[in-house]
């Protein structure tokens, strides 16, 4: 970590390097998830309202994820390890219980049996983002 | 799946395997992995116009249209973003940001295949 190169004052950034394409991947599933849960709920949100709930909360994750990657500074470092972390345990707890009780969701979200609609990038993408995070944390306590 | 995904599937396909191996060679976004990332904008343009010809000529999309449009219309716009994106800062993880247009856009021409028929 010590042979970090960047300058201090660009350090407190997230968005460059790797962290583009981590940010564009958030930006791809912001943007088809919001679509995906806007169509459920705008169709079909009677036949199971639990599910399009979960569809829309993991829409928001995801667009409060791109934009905080994308900014700098402290604040909003916090804002995407909350995010991201949020992203994880939802991934796995969905992914759980969409495998043992397939009953209880009848409709796919993006995170049903841990994304694998969606190749299980919704899997991977939060850890590729706590790794970034851990790598590009604030210098000193945070 | 009919002519215009397997368009976007080989032509995404190639988009993305440029940009990558660009990518994994260390390389700035250049004028090859930007040419094939509007070669993929290029075909979602005539998938659009094939898709509107069809339309108006009295074809019935299976699905819901409004759902076929907004996946064309959006994946005409990630080639743009990703470009622009990759402009703004030229370094090799740009060309990673590019190659995830090419199979993000043959996962949305399957998708829209899925609609229309």
């Amino acid at each position: 970590m010590t042979v970090e190169t960047t300058p201090k004052k660009t350090r407190d950034t997230r968005n460059t390097g790797p962290g583009r394409l981590l940010i564009a991947v958030y930006a791809v599933f912001a943007i088809s998830a919001t679509a995906r849960a806007g169509y459920q709920i705008l169709t079909k949100f009677a036949d199971a309202p639990l599910a399009h709930v979960l569809s829309a909360f993991a829409a928001v994750v995801y667009i409060v994820a791109t934009i905080s990657l994308a900014k700098p500074g402290r604040t909003w470092f916090k804002v995407s390890l909350v995010a991201v972390l949020v992203e994880l345990v939802g991934v796995l707890v969905v992914g759980a219980v969409s495998l043992f009780d397939p009953v209880a969701f009848p409709h796919d979200t993006v995170w049903s049996y841990f994304g694998s609609g969606y190749g299980f990038v919704p899997l991977i993408l939060p850890v590729l983002g706590l790794l970034w995070l851990y790598r590009r944390r604030p210098s000193g306590s945070a | 799946m009919d002519g215009y995904f397997y368009a976007v599937l080989i032509v995404g396909l190639l988009s993305t395997i440029i940009c990558v191996v660009a990518g994994v060679m260390k390389k700035a976004p250049n004028d090859v992995t930007i040419l094939s990332v509007a070669a993929v904008e290029l075909v979602l343009l005539v998938y659009l116009v094939g898709s509107i010809i069809r339309v108006a000529l009295g074809e019935k999309i299976a699905g819901e249209p409004w759902e076929f449009w907004g996946y064309i219309i959006t994946a005409l716009i990630l080639p743009v973003g990703a470009v622009y994106w990759s402009i703004l800062e030229r370094t090799r993880w740009s060309n990673f940001v590019m190659g995830a247009v090419g199979i993000t856009a043959m996962v949305m021409a399957a998708r829209m295949n899925q609609i229309w028929y």
